[in-house]
């Protein structure tokens, strides 16, 4: 087995069970898999011409849909167990298939790991969604268990079709 | 109330607002003709321009357009229709083009509207397609402190008539500082609710100890922000005011407090005091004193469809909006503060905000009650505050006596009938601007 096969059967299980901890409504538990300088960041998608693709996601410091640190994401969390964030409140039901995974050590021991989601959310009576999309995660070996360092997530739409994105990806 | 008028849909002693102006599709298509059709339209802002042959493509109404700076600098506003068969002309979100050509048969339009070429102008139309009068449809642009308004309306008063003294109080965030703002975004997407009611919802502060809680509490835990609770608010020194359709609410209290910051820490909030204390003579210079030192715009909506601050509730359809978050930052402030407002504002605001995404199926549900059988005959009841809003020695517009009321509300559906019952501009009112513009700014900024 090459190193790069061994990385991936051992990140697999990694994103398996973050997508169960997800699906599963465990959000304590999911935010302990990011280090406590994570930054969680969504840009933004434009319609741009082909050969300007490089403006198609926002840069860091623009406008972004998530630009959040480890406090931010704790208070996230912290927020569904109120009791009144309504927008989770009955709580969506959410099913999150993470796959295409690719990953590569950095020089620095760290690695670079990139899958794609489906992520099909159910709210109250019939609203429901599906949202596509990639993740591109830098993950650090922390007390002998990866952690995301950063995570890049970037959805395959423009105008989203959601009522809002109050669900984890 | 009148009854010779089409719409009488709201009843100013009571409050009782007919349901059906939120679902009706005949009543949504007259609000498309007589409402955004005739007003003054927030578009864009100057700094998504900024370089001549830039452009951004926005929205009036459901109708799309392009907003452009040609060669020469000057802003239009023109219709995303090709005059041939009205295919787009554009589509991305933005960019920079001197010219615009037509993907199914080639016509190209430059940057000013003007159509500058066809194939085939001699062989297929034997020079006689009169090319001069098949230019992108323009739109009248004006501009106010950077934001760009535009008008179908070759009979709406000016910008500046149109806002009137609304923006005596709206210069105390959008005109403060010579620097001016610059605007980040859109962040898009779609809201099963009528865009009224988002708009509405600018001057309902009493939603807000209630939708809001959960977010308020932990923001007060995490990052130290002040308490929310119906209390503090009724207990806190803002007011409601009412101009040309535009319903504000501002804060009234002679303790130079800097404008409370959504979403930052604790320590944010203190570099930015100081922040406030160090710009103050520049908006003393700019404001003059009273409205540099004690009025501070809070939550507002500008008619008929400009949310809190530069951000846009685009109609599609009477029960779906699209919602357009933008975060207006001065251009000026330290990068630090920028990005931490910044930061702050998408945190709570945009489809992922931790305010915002709470609001959207209380909107949703209001707005679906008005299909159903029983709910749609049983009115909303807006009553809060009858009678307790007047004038006001000291301030321009109708000024409720309390913050939290629903003076503004009734008063946006009141004009809201103004418009939809005029046969032309000339038979909608504007208040006569009465408000001392003290200090430098103007509406050019």
């Amino acid at each position: 087995m090459t190193e790069q096969q061994a990385l991936w059967l051992e990140l697999m299980p990694f994103y398996i069970r973050e997508a169960w901890l997800l699906d599963e409504r465990r959000f304590k538990e999911w935010v302990d898999l990011f280090t406590d300088d994570v930054l969680y960041f969504m840009p933004r998608r434009k319609n741009v011409p082909r050969r300007e693709a490089h403006r198609e996601l926002t840069e860091l410091g623009d406008l972004a849909i998530f630009e959040e640190d480890k406090r931010y994401l704790e208070m996230r969390v912290a927020r569904l167990d109120t009791g009144m964030a309504w927008a989770e409140d009955p709580p969506s039901r959410t099913r999150h298939m993470i796959g295409n995974l690719e990953a590569a050590f950095l020089e620095n021991g760290e690695v670079e790991a990139r899958t794609a989601f489906l992520v099909y959310r159910s709210h109250l009576e019939t609203d429901h969604q599906l949202l596509s999309g990639c993740r591109e995660d830098t993950l650090r070996k922390v007390d002998g268990g990866w952690k995301v360092a950063k995570r890049t997530i970037v959805l395959d739409a423009n105008v989203l079709l959601d009522k809002n994105l109050s669900v984890f990806l | 109330m009148d009854t010779a008028l089409k719409y009488a849909v709201i009843d100013p002693a009571t409050g009782k607002i007919d349901r059906r102006i939120f679902s009706d599709q005949a009543i949504y298509d007259d609000e498309m003709e007589k409402i955004f059709g005739r007003a003054w339209l927030m578009i864009g802002h100057e700094s998504l321009v900024p370089s001549p042959d830039d452009y951004f493509h926005t929205y009036m109404g459901e109708d799309p357009v392009i907003l452009t700076r040609d060669g020469q600098g000057r802003l239009h506003a023109l219709l995303n229709m090709c005059r041939h068969r009205g295919n787009r002309v554009v589509r991305c979100d933005d960019g920079n083009a001197k010219r615009f050509m037509c993907s199914y048969h080639g016509w190209t339009y430059r940057n000013d509207g003007t159509l500058e070429h066809v194939p085939g102008k001699t062989e297929a139309y034997y020079d006689e397609l009169d090319m001069a009068s098949l230019g992108l449809i323009e739109a009248r642009v004006e501009t106010y402190a950077g934001i760009i308004f535009a008008t179908w309306a070759k009979d709406a008063p000016s910008l500046e008539a149109y806002l009137g003294d609304a923006r005596w109080y709206l210069d105390t965030v959008f005109n403060r500082l010579d620097g001016g703002m610059q605007a980040m975004g859109p962040l898009k997407w779609l809201e099963p609710a009528n865009w009224k009611t988002m708009v509405d919802n600018c001057s309902d502060n009493y939603h807000v100890p209630t939708s809001h809680i959960s977010s308020a509490a932990v923001q007060s835990r995490f990052l130290g922000r002040p308490r929310l609770s119906h209390e503090d608010q009724f207990a806190s020194p803002n007011k409601h005011v009412f101009v040309n359709g535009h319903a504000l609410t501002f804060r009234d209290a002679d303790d130079n407090a800097p404008r409370y910051v959504h979403g930052v820490s604790d320590k944010i909030m203190q570099m930015f005091k100081e922040y406030h204390e160090a710009t103050m003579p520049e908006v003393e210079r700019r404001l003059g004193t009273l409205r540099a030192r004690r009025v501070q715009l809070g939550n507002h909506s500008i008619f008929p469809n400009g949310i809190l601050g530069f951000r846009l509730a685009l109609p599609r359809g009477p029960l779906r909006t699209e919602f357009w978050h933008f975060v207006l930052l001065d251009r000026d402030a330290p990068e630090e503060l920028k990005r931490a407002i910044r930061i702050g504002s998408q945190a709570n605001n945009g489809a992922a905000g931790m305010f915002e995404q709470d609001d959207v199926d209380n909107w949703r549900q209001v707005t679906d009650a008005s299909t159903s059988r029983m709910a749609r005959g049983l009115p909303q009841d807006l009553s809060m505050g009858v009678g307790h809003a007047g004038l006001h020695a000291d301030y321009p517009g109708v000024v409720s006596e309390r913050y939290i009321s629903e003076n503004n509300q009734r008063l946006f559906y009141m004009r809201w009938e103004q418009f939809m019952n005029a046969g032309s501009w000339g038979d909608i009112p504007l208040e006569p601007m009465k408000a001392r513009f003290e200090g430098s700014a103007t509406m050019r900024g």
